[in-house]
């Protein structure tokens, strides 16, 4: 399997730098918009991913890779959302230590995962690559892997209905 | 920052009619559908810019394009609603239109005390005194708009002080707004031109 080079911090342009540190950054989006909904970042991670990932190999792979993190997180917090909007709802449905457990967890994971961006993001504005457990891995293989030719570069055809 | 709408030497009767009984339906409707969800994407970009300019002193060229290219989108919308010029405004950020003129110059830096000023003190110096003007800009506005719509009905044109006047309002609107929004640091000045 045939990998793309990568770039060097003083190759890559001042502009991609950014692009690619604002991936980092739509774990704010649900402060933005003035919804805590975890959601919001997913989405707003999807929007920027797809609008961002043609640039260059660069600002594709940490558009991906904050996309990825963003789903283990989302879920994690949207578990805790439900969880919580459950028992605010229902009256059969109690506080219990089971759930204070739980919210730690998120609150921890969440606390990781804003840690680890922030520091990924600072890395992507200095032009270096900074790779996840895990989504590192992926996003640098969909981002850098070279594709033989003929293989996903067919422009598309229009043809008459009948 | 330039800001320059042209001016229509002639518009249409039948447009005008048009845009005025059935332009909600398919200009205004349409529009702002998609504005509502580029201006979200705008207001999550604005938010994040704040931040990066904290920390780094610029607004990232990308975002930066992007604010401009929906702040044109706006303006081409509203010429249409307030009858400066004729035809289908264009969808897109990237979008052209020869009517609508705005160049707003990138900054290499920016200030990131001004930027604490602004949020801090923004509304102090720039938002009342500013909004208190404009005010009052918008009433003779909504009575050019008003007066221009029955202009444009009987000869066809919108007299060139009433154009000058409407897009000074729009230009005064949008060097406050774009002050605001940290994307220049330049106060805005106290002028239509």
């Amino acid at each position: 399997m045939e990998y793309a080079p990568l770039p060097q911090p003083e190759e890559i342009p001042e502009r991609e730098k950014e692009d690619a540190m604002g991936a980092y950054l739509m774990m704010f989006a649900a402060v933005a918009v003035g919804l805590p909904l975890p959601v919001i970042n997913l989405i707003a991670a999807i929007i920027y991913y797809f609008i961002n990932r043609k640039k260059s190999r660069f600002v594709h792979f940490h558009s991906l890779q904050s996309l990825l993190s963003q789903i283990p997180t989302t879920l994690i917090n949207w578990a805790l959302v439900i969880w919580a909007a459950a028992i605010f709802f229902r009256e059969d449905w109690k506080l219990t230590p089971e759930f204070w457990g739980y919210a730690i967890f998120a609150g921890a994971c969440t606390l990781l995962y804003f840690i680890v961006s922030i520091i990924a993001a600072y890395k992507a504005r200095q032009g270096k690559m900074y790779y996840f457990l895990l989504f590192g891995k992926i996003a640098y293989e969909s981002a850098f892997k070279i594709h033989p030719p003929g293989v996903g570069d067919a422009s598309p055809v229009n043809r008459p209905p009948f | 920052m330039t800001f320059d709408i042209k001016h229509a030497a002639q518009l249409s009767r039948g447009e005008l009619l048009l845009r005025t009984f059935f332009g909600w339906l398919y200009i205004f409707i349409p529009h702002g559908v998609v504005l509502a969800f580029v201006g979200l994407w705008g207001a999550i970009l604005g938010f994040i810019s704040f931040w990066i300019i904290l920390f780094t002193g610029r607004y990232p060229q990308s975002f930066f394009e992007f604010q401009v290219g929906l702040i044109r989108w706006q303006t081409r919308l509203n010429t249409r609603v307030y009858n400066m010029e004729d035809g289908y405004p264009a969808f897109g950020i990237n979008a052209k239109d020869d009517s609508v003129n705005i160049d707003i110059p990138y900054p290499e830096k920016l200030s990131r005390g001004m930027l604490l000023v602004k949020l801090f003190f923004g509304l102090f110096y720039v938002i009342i005194p500013h909004g208190i003007v404009l005010f009052f800009l918008a009433i003779g506005f909504t009575v050019a708009w008003f007066i221009g719509w029955w202009i444009i009905l009987f000869t066809g044109k919108l007299p060139v002080g009433l154009h000058e006047f409407m897009t000074g309002y729009l230009r005064w609107g949008t060097r406050v707004r774009i002050y605001l929004m940290n994307m220049t640091d330049t106060y805005p000045p106290f002028s239509l031109s």
